[in-house]
């Protein structure tokens, strides 16, 4: 027991100097949140490694403006609880500007455009937003393409049980479609392209229809006035150079 | 071929896992034994304060604890980094568990046998520690070994701090290369920890066994 009790000692004192280490190795660095399981815009490679539109964006920015930055990876449904808490210092992965996030948050410019997009399966008969009428519906928890889809209330209430059906991720939404028990997603239509490509695009039918027309922007706290304008003038910047549209011919040239 | 992108990103996940595990295990079940052994002195005012923090630890999620260390704090002051919050919530809840089971265990060995130990002329802190805790410990064994197991499955929870565990990457393949397959990759690694645990789990119970024991 005593052998026990200095190896959980041990343990513990070496818990303790992790957590202060990596607190003070952080403080001065401008802390990105990301989703790192939203691709193209972040995600993981083979090599466990960081990579996405974003976070080349955010990197080549932040060189612009001349700030050293770290990646925290958050749970989105967090994200800003995350920000007003001080634990990370901007959302910027696949962040789109709605009225509601504008309450929470201070947006940038927006840098990317981006659809809601219906997606239902290749030989399904839905064709318009009115056959959804009765349908089951899913979308990412606390995604954009929720909030677009409970806007529209009157075609939010003819769904099938009144209401759209969360999943934690967009590839659950994709999964669930294929497995028949929904019958038609709304996702963001950058993910949806990518996903599509992955799992095979001939599986799936896009509607004409869709929920609108967004955008993405870098989300910045309230406080954080000056920095937003930097943010601003380097995307600018970047726009204007043409290092905006190299980098965005590396991840969508299709 | 999938399964070579997916080696190091759930390698590095099972290795978050397994810390949060092991460091939880090995700091909550030796400070649940201590504050069982305190709980059994029977001192009103402490009980009363463990059978508080008992309610509070086991009746809400864990999932809940988590993010009340890590977002709730700040409001009253106290700001802790993420690695600390998963720590903290983890081995309060389940020094709380732990200590549940080892007060079962405690009441089940025979109070005559204290009395038996004061007559050979031990005192009582002896007593205890050399003839009744030996014996609840090992009939609490089997329900702790539960909780070892529960405890490795659990770490899945940590996500919503933003840390990258084992389903997290498993999660994040998942979105990467458009598949499920690396949710039976998943599914594997923990049937792997778990049948490793309850194979260790096993030899230990045998060796606590006075009978077949060494």
């Amino acid at each position: 027991m005593k052998k026990l009790l200095t190896a959980a000692l041990v343990l513990l004192f070496v818990l303790a100097g992790c957590g202060t280490s990596s607190n003070t190795d952080s403080n001065e660095k401008l802390i990105i949140g990301v989703d790192d399981t939203f691709a193209p815009m972040g995600f993981r490679d083979e090599n466990n490694e960081l990579v996405g539109f974003d976070i080349d964006l955010a990197t080549m920015i932040a060189e612009k403006i001349g700030i050293e930055i770290v990646f925290q990876p958050i749970d989105w449904a967090m994200k800003e609880t995350e920000l007003n808490s001080n634990n990370i210092d901007l959302i910027w992965n696949g962040y789109t500007i709605t009225d509601k996030r504008k309450e929470q948050v201070n947006f940038t410019t927006p840098y990317l455009e981006n659809r809601q997009i219906i997606v239902v399966l290749a030989d399904s008969d839905i064709n318009y937003k009115a056959d959804l009428a009765g349908k089951s519906l899913s979308v990412q928890k606390e995604s954009s393409a929720l909030e677009a889809v409970l806007k529209e209330a009157d075609l939010a209430a003819s769904l099938k049980d009144g209401a759209p059906v969360e999943f934690d991720t967009n590839i659950d939404c994709f999964m669930d479609l294929e497995a028949g028990r929904s019958n038609a997603i709304v996702c963001d239509e950058v993910l949806a392209r990518y996903v599509m490509k992955q799992r095979g695009a001939e599986k799936y039918r896009v509607l004409e229809d869709n929920f609108g027309e967004e955008e993405y922007g870098i989300g910045v706290r309230k406080s954080d006035t000056e920095l937003l304008e930097k943010l601003n003038t380097a995307l600018k910047d970047a726009k204007s150079d043409g290092s905006y549209d190299t980098l965005y011919q590396k991840w969508f040239a299709e | 071929m999938l399964i070579g992108k997916l080696i190091l990103p759930l390698f590095e996940g099972t290795l978050v896992t397994l810390q949060v595990f092991a460091i939880t295990f090995a700091v909550s079940l030796p400070l649940a034994i201590l504050l069982a052994s305190i709980q059994a002195a029977r001192i009103k005012i402490i009980n009363l304060f463990f059978q508080l923090f008992i309610m509070i630890e086991r009746g809400t999620p864990l999932l809940l604890q988590m993010m009340f260390v890590f977002f709730g704090l700040p409001y009253m002051g106290v700001t802790l980094d993420r690695e600390t919050s998963i720590y903290l919530a983890f081995v309060l809840n389940y020094t709380a568990y732990f200590m549940e089971i080892l007060r079962g265990g405690i009441n089940s060995v025979d109070s005559g046998q204290l009395e038996a130990c004061q007559v050979l002329g031990y005192s009582r802190f002896a007593s205890y520690v050399r003839v009744i805790l030996p014996q609840a410990l090992q009939a609490c064994f089997p329900s702790i070994g539960n909780e070892v197991l529960t405890l490795i499955k659990d770490t899945s929870l940590i996500t919503v701090l933003g840390a990258s565990e084992l389903l997290k990457a498993g999660r994040s393949a998942v979105n990467t290369y458009g598949t499920a397959v690396p949710f039976i990759y998943v599914g594997i690694i923990y049937l792997m920890l778990t049948t490793t645990a309850e194979f260790l789990l096993k030899k230990t119970e045998k060796k606590m066994d006075p009978v077949q024991g060494e």
